[in-house]
């Protein structure tokens, strides 16, 4: 027994070897697609069209790979931020491209505001449904989780649709209030604009709310009722309890359903781009933003891969800084919700 | 306790539940409940001159009996087939190397895990680099004879010749590069699935297996498997409504073609809707994709032991 027992563990350091191997293999090709994109977004033209094709533009005449010689440019980006000298602006430049001016602020704007919306519903729901009882409570739960899976897609030609109505319902009146000389003409636009942002906003906080109400839900369940009890027998009103007690302790769950929300909008595309994608171009997403971009065939690949960088390093970044969260919060939605 | 307390207090504290609950309840009901219904009530109805018609069931059949619609079946049919099983395949192979402890483990993982977090439509052009006919790095691979592509573009090459007039089987190359590349964006997020319920595989029980003169494919075959067949089904519901509803890559990888190729029921939704415009159809395609959804849903929260454990 004991013989077998050594000869098992005798096997290891050549399993734990290759293991190993194996381990930086799956690591190369999951990252390797986002490596080679970087590097793609600083090359210049003449590298990028060369065939066969380089992943690296640092050969010589003389030899295949030459660290001296690599001819990195940041072409790709300066044609995405398009800096133009404009007098009037701060610093004497202005940025003209859309990707950086407009739909980037866009973006950032639609997630930040999404997720915390998603946040303050989900820690609200998700503590009526952990601290309190019932009548239909259970099936309601059942009709949230239910709910969590099914996909934005099925609902979008409602949602244009309801969107549409919605515009049709407010753009007279706002017609009428230019006329009347109530507005003008620029604000009656501005209104309209901040109406289809905060509409899709609100799509957006419908979509990812169930997922969040079951990560914030489960994490309630965790923390024993003694705790907001104590406070109260302390002489705590309800609104101190909240801000000084509850908030705290739920802290962990309440971020990983800002950050899941956040990234989630950041990312998604069919929304947005039927929504306002075509009809209103100035609310587009930095995803539609890019997605435009290739509409034109005159696209170089560093452009579009200088793009790609930065739609994709944000949440990037974000999910390196948080990564536990993620792996916590998306087990507790996928596996108990 | 709680129930105490907020019961002797006033209205509003008995009432607190519901006030909690009603703001998020109505966006779930404006965003999810009342576009279901309104859907269908799209699907009854068709444009004609700018107002709507009640035509009845008259959208389904036509959609239904559509040669699109049934070489997009196909089309879906292959993808998920193709996507669903190379993702978990491919996860479980990845979680039995990770599920070892290893120094650099929670590193490994990490990298592992970002394309997780990227966008479809980013993949999709990531991965639409790679083939390109001039620059792609993949290119001088796929060109070679083994492939068969006879020098066409990966991407544009035309599928080979069908088994039957009416079924577009086998699938074109660019289907097969579709299913790669979003099985590699979903292999994280399956690998975290398979990896979770490794976790709770008792070391013990594998380990004096082995020691009893198990090799190592019976052990995971008859102790291992059996053990984290639950979450094996729960990724595969997950995948399949990924797969079915999945529509970012189509767009920014191949645009449904090349032809009708890729042509997969998600995009087949947005093209008649939003490029022939033609609603009452694309909402009788919706109202199908949900009936699927729903079929699967309710079927994964039947067989989830530990969702029903929790309510």
């Amino acid at each position: 027994m004991m013989a077998t027992y050594r000869a098992f563990a005798a096997r290891k350091p050549a399993a734990r070897i290759a293991a190993n191997i194996a381990a930086i293999g799956v690591c190369f090709i999951m990252i390797f697609p986002v490596f080679s994109t970087l590097v793609l977004s600083f090359k210049q033209q003449a590298d990028v069209i060369r065939t066969p094709p380089q992943l690296f533009p640092c050969d010589t005449p003389s030899e295949p790979f030459n660290i001296a010689a690599c001819r990195f440019f940041i072409e790709g980006y300066q044609r995405i931020i398009d800096l133009q000298p404009n007098p009037q602006a701060l610093l004497g430049t202005e940025v003209r491209g859309r990707i950086i001016n407009t739909y980037l602020p866009n973006t950032i704007f639609y997630s930040v505001t999404g997720a915390l919306m998603v946040t303050v519903l989900a820690g609200s729901a998700g503590y009526a449904f952990s601290r309190y009882e019932f009548r239909g409570k259970r099936v309601l739960l059942i009709g949230i989780l239910a709910i969590t899976g099914i996909p934005l897609l099925t609902n979008l030609l409602a949602l244009y649709q309801i969107v549409v109505d919605l515009r049709k319902a407010t753009g007279p009146l706002f017609d009428q209030l230019v006329a009347n000389g109530a507005l003008t003409r620029d604000t009656a636009r501005l209104l309209r604009d901040w109406q289809d942002r905060i509409t899709l906003v609100c799509i957006y906080a419908g979509f990812f709310l169930p997922l969040s109400i079951w990560i914030v839900k489960g994490f309630f369940d965790t923390i024993p009722h003694e705790l907001e009890e104590a406070a109260f027998i302390d002489g705590a009103s309800p609104a101190q309890a909240l801000t000084r007690v509850i908030v705290p302790l739920a802290m962990p769950s309440l971020l990983a359903a800002f950050l899941l929300t956040f990234v989630g909008i950041w990312n998604e595309f069919i929304a947005n781009y039927l929504i306002v994608g075509t009809s209103r171009q100035n609310l587009r997403s930095v995803i539609v933003g890019v997605y435009d971009l290739t509409g034109s065939n005159l696209i170089n690949y560093q452009v579009l891969a200088a793009a790609c960088v930065l739609v994709m390093l944000p949440v990037i970044v974000v999910f390196l800084a948080a990564r536990h969260t993620f792996f916590q919060a998306m087990l507790e939605g996928a596996v108990k919700g | 306790m709680l129930r105490t307390r907020s019961r002797r207090g006033g209205f509003f504290a008995r009432t607190l539940p519901f006030w909690l609950l009603f703001v998020p309840m109505l966006f779930i009901v404006c965003v999810q409940l009342y576009p279901g219904f309104y859907t269908f009530g799209l699907s009854l109805n068709s444009m004609v001159a700018g107002a709507r018609k009640f035509v009845g069931l008259q959208n389904y059949s036509r959609f239904f009996g559509s040669s699109a619609f049934h070489e997009s079946l196909v089309h879906t049919a292959v993808f998920l087939a193709g996507y669903v099983s190379l993702t978990l395949l491919a996860s479980l192979a990845v979680v039995l190397v990770l599920n070892r402890k290893m120094k650099f483990s929670p590193l490994y993982i990490t990298l592992i895990f970002i394309p997780w977090v990227l966008s479809d439509v980013i993949v999709g052009y990531v991965w639409k680099l790679f083939v390109d006919p001039g620059a792609g790095l993949l290119t001088p691979l796929f060109s070679l004879p083994i492939f068969g592509l006879n020098g066409q573009p990966l991407l544009i090459a035309s599928p080979p010749a069908q088994l039957s007039p009416n079924v577009p089987f086998p699938p074109a190359p660019a289907m097969l590069y579709l299913i790669a590349a979003a099985s590699w964006k979903a292999l994280p997020f399956t690998s975290l699935l398979l990896l979770a319920a490794l976790q709770t595989v008792p070391k013990e029980l594998v380990e004096s297996a082995r020691i009893d003169g198990a090799s190592s494919w019976s052990t995971f075959r008859l102790i291992t498997l059996p053990l984290i067949l639950p979450m094996i089904l729960v990724a595969l519901f997950n995948l399949t409504l990924s797969g079915m509803n999945g529509v970012g890559m189509v767009f920014s990888l191949t645009g449904g073609g090349p032809g009708t190729a890729t042509m997969v029921l998600s995009y087949l939704l947005y093209s008649i809707g939003f490029t022939q415009i033609d609603f009452g159809q694309a909402a009788a395609l919706s109202v199908f994709i949900f009936g699927i959804n729903l079929i699967l849903i309710v079927v994964s929260l039947r067989i989830s032991r530990s969702r029903a454990e929790l309510i």
